[in-house]
């Protein structure tokens, strides 16, 4: 396994038409080997070095979140619930014509990738889920990230803002007509994705869980002030078969902000990639 | 030009540092208030529309805002009934203007079709129905709707309103965010449909959708009118030219706080701290990721102040705003009754305003000043302005009848939300390139 600095693949887009063509799915493709699905955070998707170094070994499927693709914004107001939300996502992944993929979720995505696994147990082969949300304890209540002033999301959102994974995240063209448009981008899709978290994020899912039918590997920034790792209890409290894997001096964002160790433990749970079926 | 008053229900009584320590929605701990602080700053309020009522004006105005110490008026049809009792009780010809009940906030939209079909009712006919779309920490926050769903639940709450003040027989609701097996309300307006009035920020959706469906646009300038009404307005009047609307003036609503002397000295001596309360502990106060939460504006009216805060005026400097700041922004205009005439005069001539509310009582203004400010304005400053667009030609299809508007009813057309998908409640709107 390889913990250094990888260069970008080739990354290809796809555009399926689902939802009876009532929307336009963009998915970033990378890598070769067996399928791994990953679903972005709040924020939309951005390809980070994790998604280089699991490409190096798995076809990585990254579909975007309705409301969340360039040039197609209110694509949002096309998805009216959760569960039609799960539908999508599987009409995406029957769409590519993927068979038992490798399931990944950060945070939102996390979320996402849960309900799927539970309303679906025998789509996905494994699952892995980085800091997710979903679940709520009174006790440990997540923090809103829709109404964090700006200047305070990088200290939501990492252990070390300073480090090298967070300020290449947080960086910003210099030009101030792309810069607006990429604030007005991140910013739309979090309220894309905010209107299935808001105004807390627990839409049953608890409830659910105990459907999940593959291993699942739960991976938790142990500084995650978003949502803090106490959760980590939570999620293995209801899944059957479930391992956790708590990362130091790490936050919300653990395949950005401690890419090795994330990766070692994600390629530790999946074992040797599979051959692709013929 | 019609004028009405239109007031806030602010506590009036926060300590002096509260803007350095607090903030004025939602958060704001109720330990600051007395009992007897918030009951006068209530009564007086009362008291105060009433004397607008009696000093001639030709509406009384009021609007919604939850969990908010700067206005402590949670539903705005409590007041309007009072007023709308009172009024018709005393035989006083005015609008009763709540501006009103938010319907992308709204989740029993029905009720708000009854409470205003109600209020219509116990005026006589004299109800101005408002609707804003809805502020972002009181929508979202206060009510728990996400805010990307805050303008499509306006517009389908807002079809579902007029539906049921217009439909002969009881039918059946199916919509999105609410469903009903029979809608039926009773009573109805007595003016069936009574004249449909918006709030809007700057949204150039909202305004189309205004002259599509004949609906009256409020524009409320508390981010200063001197560096947001020139933009605003040019914008509105475009889009009418382009829309092929004429350029009626009775078709805007502008609201102004205005403070009035028998001199600009005296003005600024007795209304100067009391304006720096109202807005460094009010709108001042509310933080900026309270009132633009993500999902709550429009793609690229984000990307539009990304690179441009030009539509939020002074608001971001408004939590320090000096007196003088908040005159030379426009967010207030101070002073005798011939700077105020002349001022707000010129105002609304240049931007063909039609409907002029005034907002008399402001922060921590003492009852007797805030009479005294009613007063003033009401016999020299209204007269005159009252003349403006006599001459014009021009017909006021959005005032009640019996006030002597001519109403017009509202016209099929589209809705808030920048590229609507097509439910059966509103059409799909233009998504412009």
């Amino acid at each position: 396994m390889t913990t250094t600095e990888s260069t970008q693949p080739a990354i290809s887009e796809e555009f399926l038409a689902v939802w009876n063509g009532r929307l336009t799915i963009r998915v970033k493709v990378a890598g070769a080997g067996p399928p791994l699905l990953y679903l972005h955070p709040a924020a939309g998707l951005a390809w980070d070095p994790f998604l280089t170094q699991m490409a190096e070994h798995y076809t990585v499927y990254a579909p975007e979140f309705p409301g969340t693709s360039v040039g197609d914004p209110y694509a949002i107001h096309a998805v009216d619930s959760l569960p039609d939300v799960v539908l999508i996502y599987e009409e995406v992944v029957r769409t590519l014509g993927l068979s038992a993929p490798v399931m990944v979720g950060q945070s939102f995505g996390g979320m996402i990738a849960a309900e799927l696994a539970a309303t679906f147990p025998t789509l996905p082969s494994a699952l892995v889920l980085l800091d997710p949300i979903g679940l709520w304890r009174e006790d440990l209540p997540v923090a809103n990230w829709l109404t964090t002033p700006p200047d305070q999301l990088p200290a939501l959102l990492f252990h070390d803002p300073s480090g090298e994974g967070a300020q290449a995240m947080l960086a910003m063209p210099d030009d101030p007509n792309e810069a607006a448009a990429a604030t007005a981008g991140m910013v739309w899709s979090m309220g894309s994705t905010g209107k299935f978290t808001w105004p807390i994020p627990d839409r049953g899912l608890r409830r659910r869980l105990h459907r999940i039918a593959v291993p699942v590997l739960v991976v938790w920034g142990r500084e995650d002030s978003l949502i803090p790792v106490g959760y980590i209890d939570e999620w293995q409290a209801q899944l059957a078969d479930s391992r956790a894997v708590v990362i130091d001096d790490c936050g919300h964002i653990p395949q950005v902000e401690k890419t090795s160790e994330t990766v070692a433990a994600v390629t530790e749970f999946l074992g040797q990639p599979r051959k692709v079926a013929p | 030009m019609k004028i009405t008053l239109f007031e806030q229900a602010p506590y009036r009584y926060l300590p002096d540092d509260f803007e350095q320590h607090y903030e004025s929605v939602c958060s704001t701990p109720y330990s600051l208030t007395t009992r007897d602080g918030v009951y006068s700053s209530v009564r007086d309020f009362l008291d105060e529309l009433m004397h607008g009522a009696r000093a001639g004006f030709d509406g009384v105005a009021v609007t919604e805002h939850g969990q908010s110490s700067y206005d402590m008026m949670p539903n705005p049809d409590l007041v309007a009934s009072a007023l709308a009792y009172m009024t018709e009780a005393e035989g006083l010809d005015v609008a009763i203007y709540p501006m009103g009940r938010s319907l992308g906030k709204a989740r029993e939209p029905l009720r708000v079709a009854e409470e205003y079909a109600f209020v219509d009712v116990i005026s006589g006919g004299r109800l101005v129905a408002g609707f804003p779309i809805g502020l972002h920490y009181d929508a979202a926050i206060n009510n728990g709707i996400p805010p990307v769903e805050i303008r499509p639940r306006f517009d389908e709450n807002l079809e579902l309103i007029l539906r049921a003040w217009s439909e002969e027989k009881p039918f059946p609701f199916n919509g999105r965010f609410s469903q009903y097996p029979q809608v039926n309300p009773w009573p109805r307006p007595l003016q069936g449909t009574p004249p449909v009035w918006i709030t809007g920020l700057g949204n150039p959706r909202t305004m189309q959708m205004c002259f599509e469906r004949n609906f009256g646009f409020n524009y409320l300038s508390w981010f200063g009118a001197k560096l947001t009404g020139q933009r605003i307005f040019d914008r509105f009047w475009e889009l009418a030219d382009e829309s092929g609307v004429e350029r009626n003036p009775y078709r805007v609503g502008f609201l102004q706080t205005i403070a009035v002397a028998e001199t600009d000295e005296r003005a600024e001596k007795e209304y100067a701290q009391h304006l720096e309360y109202g807005f460094r502990k009010g709108l001042g106060s509310i933080p900026l990721e309270k009132l633009a939460i993500p999902g709550g504006i429009d793609i690229r009216g984000v990307q539009a102040l990304a690179k441009d805060p030009s539509d939020f005026g002074l608001y971001l400097q408004m939590r320090g705003a000096s007196f003088r700041e908040l005159v030379d922004a426009g967010v207030v205009i101070c002073g005798s009754p011939a700077t105020v005439r002349e001022q707000v005069g010129d105002f609304c001539r240049r931007y063909g305003i039609g409907n002029l509310h005034a907002m008399l009582n402001f922060g921590s203004l003492p009852r007797e000043l805030t009479m005294r400010n009613i007063q003033l304005f009401a016999e020299e400053v209204a007269p005159s302005l009252r003349e403006l667009w006599r001459d014009s030609g021009y017909t006021h299809h959005w005032w009640p009848e019996r006030l002597g508007g001519k109403p017009t009813a509202p016209t099929e057309g589209g809705g808030a939300t920048e590229g609507a998908v097509d439910t059966h409640t509103a059409a799909r709107t233009a998504v412009h390139a």
